[in-house]
Formats: C-alpha cells, sequence, structure tokens
C-alpha cells in the first residue's frame, strides 16, 4: 500500500493548498458541488477500472451516457415511473457493454477499435431517437437523483459509494474480479488455464456499460433534461482517473481506492482552478500536464522495483 | 589480452547483480561463460557491449581503460552482441534489419538500399545461411532471426563478439552452423565470448571457462581440464547430483490415450496411450511435432481428424477448458508468455485453473486461497518469502514449479511437459524431475517433451520419437542418445512408423 501512497499523498496536499489558498474551498457548498460534479465520471472511471485492469479500454461510455440518459428521460416523458425509467437507463447502458464485449470476443477485433466504432454508433443512435433534440419533459422528482440531499450529503455521494464498494468487492472478493486480473495481467496463460475467458470479458464490458447508463441518468437529472450531446469526452476523463490512481494500460494493475482518488484529483483541481481565477484554457492545460505527471513517476516507482 | 575485467560492480536500486566480475578474455579465444541464472553473466555482458555502465571496478579493453555509455561505442572500438532474445524489427526485410542504425546512406539524408540488400546478401552467402536479404524478419523462425542477429553482430570489422545463449532456440544443424562460424571467427583471431547452458554442446567450441556465482566470479580454467561436474560445482557452489536416475514404477490403467490425430499444419495420424504411473519422454527435432501435439491434445489447434481420450473419456478437442475439465494439464514451453501471469501473487498463479474450489458462489475465500497455495508452495518446495509474493520476482525453476503447482492444485492426471528445464538451473532441474517423479507416484499419466536428450534418458520410462509431424518410433529405457538422433532424421516415409 506504501507505495501506492503519491496518489493519496497528492489529493491530500491539494486539498490542504486549496483550503488555504481560497476561504470558500472548504466550505459545504463547494465540496458537495465538486462532488455532484466528479459523480458521473468518477462512476464512469469505475466501470473502466475493471476493463483496465483486464488490458482493455471503452472509449464507448461518453455516448453510453447520453444514450442512457435519454432513454430514462424519454421514458418517463412518456409517463413511466421514476425508478423504472431509471432500470430502463441502466439496462439500456447494459446492453450497450454487452454489445461492446460480444463484439470484441466474437470477431476478436482489440477493444480500441470496437470501442472507437461504438462510440460514434452510439452517439449516432442517441441523435436519431431524439432527432437531436433534448428531452424535456421530466418529473420533477428525478432530479433528486443528481441534486437530492441525504442527511446533508449529495445523493450521489450516496449512489457513488455503493457503486465503488460493489466494484471493490467484485475486484478484490470474487471470481470474477480475479479472472479480470489474470486476462489483463496475461491472456494467454489465462486461456492456458482453462478460464472462460471470452464469457468474463463480456461479463465486465456489460458491467461497465451499466454504470455508464447510471451515469447517464445521473448526468439527465443534473441537467434535467436528457442530452443526446452528453458525456461527449467523459470517456477520457473516466481513463485518466484510473490512470492516475495507479492503473496500467498494461493490464493487471489497478484498484478501486486508488481510481477514486484519481477522480477526485481530477475534480479537486478543476475546482481550485475556478476558485482561483485560473483561465479555463490554462485548466485543460494544466489537468493534462498532471496526468503525464502522476504516471511518469508510477513509471519510475515500478521500474526501480522491478530491476 | 583484448578484454580484461577486475571488480566489477554493478547495482539495481537495494540489489547487487555483480559484486566481483573478473574476466580476461583474449584475442583468437572461445572463451565461454557459465554460471547459474542470476549469477550475473547477463549483467557483466551488458557492461561489455555499453548497454549498461558499471558502478566500480576495472574494465581495460586493449590494456586501457574504458567506460561506455552506449551500445553504439563499443560498437566503434569493434564489440559486438548476439542476444538471446531477438532484437529485430519484425517489419523489415533481413537487409534492413542487418543494417539498422547504421544503414548505407545514399543522396539526400536517403538510404541506398540496394546497396544494402547486396552487402547483405554477400554477408549471408559469406556464411552460408539459408537466408535471403530480402525477407521479412517476422516471417522467419527463432532459428532463422537468431542468424540474422549474427549477420548484424558480425558485419563490420569486429574484434569481440559475445554470444548470449545462441543456440538454445536452434536446431542441431544450425547448431552446427553456428559454431562453425565461431571457429571460423576465432581462427581470424576475433575474441569470442559465449554464454551457455548447455554443456555438452561446448568441448567441441570453447577454449577457456569462467565460470560466474551469485554475482561473483568464482573460477577460471581452460576447458579441457575442467570435468563436467567440476563445473557444475563451480556453478551451483556445492556437490550436485547431477544424473538423475527414476526408478520406473509398474504402469496403471491407461489414461491418455490418442488415436490418428493430425492436423491442417503438421500432424499425421499420431497415436499413443501413457498409463498411470508413466512418464513418457517426446523426443525429435525442432520443428518434428512434439509441441504441436500438445498443443493438440491441450485444444489449443484445430484437430483435423483422430481422437483423444482421458481416463476412458473422449476429450472433443475445441478449447483448453474441456481440455482442463478432462484432467489434462500443460506445461508450456514459453512459460513466461503462456504459463506464468508474472504480475500477479503465487497464491493467484497458483488457484488460477481451480478457483472454483475455493470460492463457492463465486466469491472467494481467501483464507481457503491461502490454505491451498501453502500446501502447493511445501508440497513443491517453491522457495518464496510467502504467496502474496509476485510470481515474476521467482528464480527460473520456482516459476516453473508455480506452474506446476497450478495444475496440481487443480489434481490434472495428465501432465503434459513442454520443455520442462528450459532457462532452468541445473539445481532446479532436478527438483523439477523429482516433482514429476512424484506425480507419476500418485498415478499421473506424463507425457514429457525435452530438446536435451540426457534428460530424456534420465527421467522417461520410454521415448517416442517424432519426425516432421509423424510419430516414427519407440525406444525402450536405457537406449542411447544417438538412438534416439537416429530415429529423429529418418523420413517419416521410411521408418518404421506406429500406427
Amino acid at each position: 500500500m506504501i507505495k501506492r501512497l503519491l496518489p493519496f499523498l497528492a489529493l491530500l496536499i491539494l486539498f490542504v493548498v486549496l483550503s488555504v489558498a481560497s476561504p470558500s474551498f472548504l466550505t459545504a457548498q463547494n465540496l458537495s458541488s465538486v462532488v455532484r460534479q466528479t459523480a458521473v465520471f468518477n462512476i464512469l472511471a469505475l466501470g473502466m477500472t475493471l476493463i483496465i485492469i483486464s488490458s482493455g479500454i471503452d472509449l464507448s461510455v461518453g455516448s453510453i451516457v447520453a444514450l442512457g440518459g435519454l432513454a430514462g428521460t424519454m421514458a418517463m416523458a412518456k409517463g413511466v415511473p421514476i425508478p423504472i425509467g431509471v432500470l430502463i437507463g441502466i439496462a439500456t447502458g447494459l446492453l450497450c457493454g454487452f454489445i461492446n464485449g460480444i463484439l470484441i470476443t466474437q470477431l476478436r477485433i482489440i477493444p480500441f477499435i470496437v470501442t472507437l466504432g461504438m462510440m460514434g454508433v452510439l452517439r449516432g443512435f442517441a441523435l436519431i431517437i431524439s432527432d437531436g433534440m433534448p428531452v424535456h419533459d421530466v418529473p420533477k422528482g428525478f432530479q433528486f437523483l443528481g441534486e437530492g440531499t441525504v442527511f446533508g450529503f449529495p445523493f450521489v455521494l450516496l449512489v457513488l459509494i455503493v457503486c465503488a464498494v460493489i466494484v471493490h468487492f467484485i475486484l478484490e472478493h470474487t471470481r470474477l474480479g480475479r479472472y479480470v486480473f489474470a486476462i489483463g495481467s496475461n491472456p494467454d496463460a489465462a486461456i492456458y488455464a482453462g478460464i472462460p475467458v471470452n464469457f468474463h470479458t463480456v461479463a465486465i464490458y456489460a458491467l461497465c456499460g451499466g454504470l455508464s447508463g447510471l451515469a447517464g441518468l445521473i448526468e439527465a437529472s443534473r441537467l434535467s433534461t436528457g442530452q443526446p450531446t452528453a458525456g461527449q469526452g467523459y470517456e477520457l476523463q473516466a481513463i485518466a482517473a484510473v490512470v492516475i490512481g495507479g492503473g496500467s494500460l498494461r493490464g493487471g494493475e489497478g484498484t478501486v481506492i486508488g481510481t477514486l482518488v484519481g477522480g477526485f484529483i481530477m475534480g479537486l483541481l478543476a475546482n481550485g482552478s475556478d476558485l482561483l481565477g485560473i483561465n479555463p484554457y490554462v485548466q485543460q492545460a494544466l489537468i493534462g500536464a498532471m496526468i503525464i505527471v502522476f504516471v511518469a513517476v508510477d513509471e519510475l516507482r515500478k521500474r526501480k522495483s522491478y530491476s | 589480452m583484448l578484454l580484461e575485467m577486475k571488480g566489477v560492480e554493478k547495482r539495481f536500486g537495494g540489489m547487487t547483480a555483480l559484486r566481483q566480475g573478473d574476466l580476461e578474455v583474449r584475442a583468437g579465444e572461445v572463451h565461454l561463460l557459465m554460471g547459474e541464472n542470476g549469477a550475473g553473466k547477463s549483467t557483466m555482458m551488458k557492461i561489455i557491449a555499453g548497454m549498461q555502465k558499471r558502478d566500480g571496478g576495472q574494465f581495460l579493453w586493449q590494456g586501457k581503460s574504458v567506460d561506455f555509455s552506449n551500445p553504439k561505442e563499443a560498437a566503434q572500438v569493434g564489440i559486438a552482441m548476439v542476444h538471446q532474445e531477438s532484437l529485430l524489427a519484425p517489419h523489415l526485410s533481413v537487409a534492413e534489419n542487418i543494417f539498422l542504425g547504421r544503414e548505407i546512406p545514399g543522396p539526400f539524408g536517403t538510404v541506398n538500399r540496394r546497396k544494402m540488400l547486396a552487402e547483405a546478401t554477400r554477408l549471408i552467402a559469406q556464411y552460408g545461411f539459408r537466408l535471403q536479404a530480402d525477407w521479412m524478419v517476422g516471417r522467419l523462425s527463432p532459428a532463422g532471426k537468431q542468424l540474422v542477429e549474427i549477420c548484424r553482430a558480425i558485419q563490420n570489422g569486429t574484434s569481440l563478439l559475445i554470444f548470449d545463449e545462441p543456440t538454445s532456440s536452434l536446431s542441431e544443424a544450425e547448431t552446427h552452423e553456428v559454431f562453425r562460424i565461431v571457429r571460423d571467427l576465432r581462427e581470424r583471431g576475433t575474441g569470442v565470448i559465449y554464454i551457455t547452458h548447455r554443456m555438452e554442446e561446448l568441448r567441441s567450441v570453447g577454449d577457456k571457462v569462467t565460470i560466474l556465482r551469485d554475482g561473483a566470479t568464482v573460477h577460471s580454467e581452460a576447458l579441457a581440464s575442467l570435468t563436467r561436474d567440476r563445473m557444475i560445482q563451480y556453478m551451483v557452489g556445492r556437490e550436485v547430483n547431477a544424473i538423475y536416475r527414476r526408478d520406473p514404477l509398474p504402469p496403471g490403467a491407461p489414461l491418455l490415450e490418442v488415436t490418428g490425430l493430425s492436423t491442417k499444419a503438421l500432424l499425421r495420424h499420431v497415436s499413443l496411450t501413457i498409463r498411470a504411473g508413466e512418464i513418457v519422454g517426446l523426443g525429435g527435432l525442432m520443428g518434428s511435432g512434439r509441441s504441436e501435439l500438445c498443443r493438440a491434445i491441450f485444444g489449443l489447434d484445430p484437430v483435423e481428424t483422430g481422437s483423444v481420450t482421458v481416463c476412458g473419456k473422449r476429450v472433443s478437442l475445441r478449447n483448453p477448458r474441456e481440455a482442463v475439465a478432462a484432467g489434462v494439464a500443460l506445461i508450456p514451453e514459453d512459460r513466461q508468455r503462456t504459463g506464468l501471469a508474472r504480475e500477479l501473487p503465487i497464491a493467484w498463479n497458483v488457484t488460477m485453473a481451480n478457483l472454483e474450489a475455493v470460492s463457492p458462489g463465486g466469491v472467494i475465500r481467501h483464507a481457503e486461497e491461502a490454505r491451498a497455495t501453502q500446501k502447493a508452495i511445501d508440497r513443491l518446495r517453491i522457495r518464496c518469502e510467502n504467496g502474496q509474493q509476485r510470481a515474476g520476482r521467482l528464480s527460473g525453476g520456482n516459476q516453473q514449479k508455480v506452474v506446476i503447482s497450478k495444475w496440481v492444485n487443480r489434481g490434472a492426471r495428465v501432465f503434459l511437459f513442454d520443455e520442462p528445464t528450459r532457462g532452468i538451473d541445473v539445481g532446479a532441474k532436478v527438483e523439477v524431475f523429482e516433482v514429476m517423479d512424484q506425480l507419476a507416484r500418485e498415478g499421473a499419466a506424463i507425457l514429457m517433451v525435452s530438446s536435451e536428450l540426457p534428460e530424456l534418458l534420465q527421467v522417461a520410462d520410454r521415448i517416442l520419437v517424432m519426425s516432421q509431424g509423424h510419430m516414427v518410433g519407440e525406444l525402450p529405457r536405457g537406449c542411447s542418445q544417438e538412438d534416439i538422433m537416429r530415429l529423429a532424421t529418418v523420413p517419416p516415409a521410411s521408418g518404421e512408423t506406429l500406427q
């Protein structure tokens, strides 16, 4: 655990620095807005963690955010009860992820290409079914998902924690999670060991899709509209969170806690730059540079411990 | 004196790879460098070839102290190295690879392809290699790649050439070709350093031997006066009974029955039967179909005709999952690529093929997993800190034991060992044999593929021989290496076929 200290330390330092530098940082209002802003791509990053550990990638999660949000809000606009609408959104994401998994395992095309293609297909599909128009007819109660408060905490924080605990449990304590590591660390050895590699690959893409559908609903709830253009570029945010948190694109490495820390580092960087009045153009460059710095330091550490 | 090293040291972080590296090489001398894995041979050679810088000690080249900071500097004074693992660009041609990094220039910063092709062709012809300058390197066999590496190294006025286990992937004929080159180089006054594990092949080429152990040079002597036993003793640091002998058991019921197995690629009506308690050796040349037979039985390669029966039940041969479920285990030739998940803990490797046993309902019971792992560690005497250590950190022999333990933990009945001692220390080899013996005693049926004929003769109860995809004969225990080679080189049409 010590070796993974860097992201924690960075998060802590960032937190302390921002508390000192800006009086408006350490307020309930600001912190809960950070949580709400980061919830969507943090949930995406949870699914991405599973996939990256299996040495895959999913570039279509941003498009699934749009499609899941749309499917849910369109159903609710037609009068479907809110919980059912939420389930429809999640199921839509699950189906999209399932298709990703099937294409990857059956056509034997690498995940990068399959999900790059699906990113376009699903985005196009979202635009087609909505005719490019946002869905405004959303019931009022639906806003609770993204904006509601429970015991003074943002409801989305609760959702995030529940998802994180589930994904953590899957990774560390179930056969599925163990196979994710095995497939990512050495896919040939996994096949040679008789592991049903295809089945488990499809399972994790479906799981990631389902989480992306949920993230899409949260996004729609926060905007109180279903937007066919929602979630653009979120896939990269999610990947960045995983990587900053110690996940390796070569597979076999990554943790849920690391990913969450990575997600919050990105959230705080954005929030802190806002509070300190840093030009948003500079913000982009800053966050980009941070990704490289974190991964470079992690690589150095690994090189040291290996040779 | 071409090269002189005294007390050379090299550390990586907290680990010392080399603490007392001494070596003297003369011009026109073939100097063998021996030692177990991790003894520091490769580190020493990388320092000589300019791939790594030393942390201490003396390094004299033709009497002058040198300190190369990259391979190019070493190449400029005439030092070149043939690497064990191919460091070639697969998408470039043989000629382009030979001249990689020192392309013959054409006008306006271009590359003179025609001249490179001609030069490469001349070089290949000079050594009589079966290569063509315009072939794509990615399509070559491991042996072909090795030859390209050699061409690359010897092309320009080299005065010291280092071979890092050049013959580990070569066939008999190609090995002789390499030896011929080495002798040729020696006659021209080139110094040669030759790293190898195979002791039998040394006698014909070497002049002098230097032996390393635990990062230090422990002995240096003329090859002619050094016996094999003493050599092993220096390498291991204690007396080792390198001659392993197994007492065969009365065989039990047939566990593996292969009938008329053919694949599109290579295998032609291969049949064999292995009984419980038997260790059957499988000999043959490179490319004779030994590994392919293991792969086909394990469901990795598509099968055209034939059947495989395991423990009396027919196996479908469609994928490894069904083979594993039937009780077949494959310990693959390429441990790093297909056997071991190096970054994962030992425990995870041990339980990988039988995770269901410790995860009822899909949830892993960590305590049960730890127990299963400890049992495997004790039983196979895997030397490690604990079950949570990364498997890739272990020595080659212990890595191999982890791969084997995966199948022991699964309770497999039929074991296919494909080159089980490749890249393993002398001491650990015997331990692997003992594990095989133990498995056989517990009623497993074992097929052992090996290119090391003495190993086959020591371990196997009987030896099957393949040639060009056919099973060409069977030899009893106590046959000679020559018997095996004679069968292995017979074209299958005129050989006695076992069908």
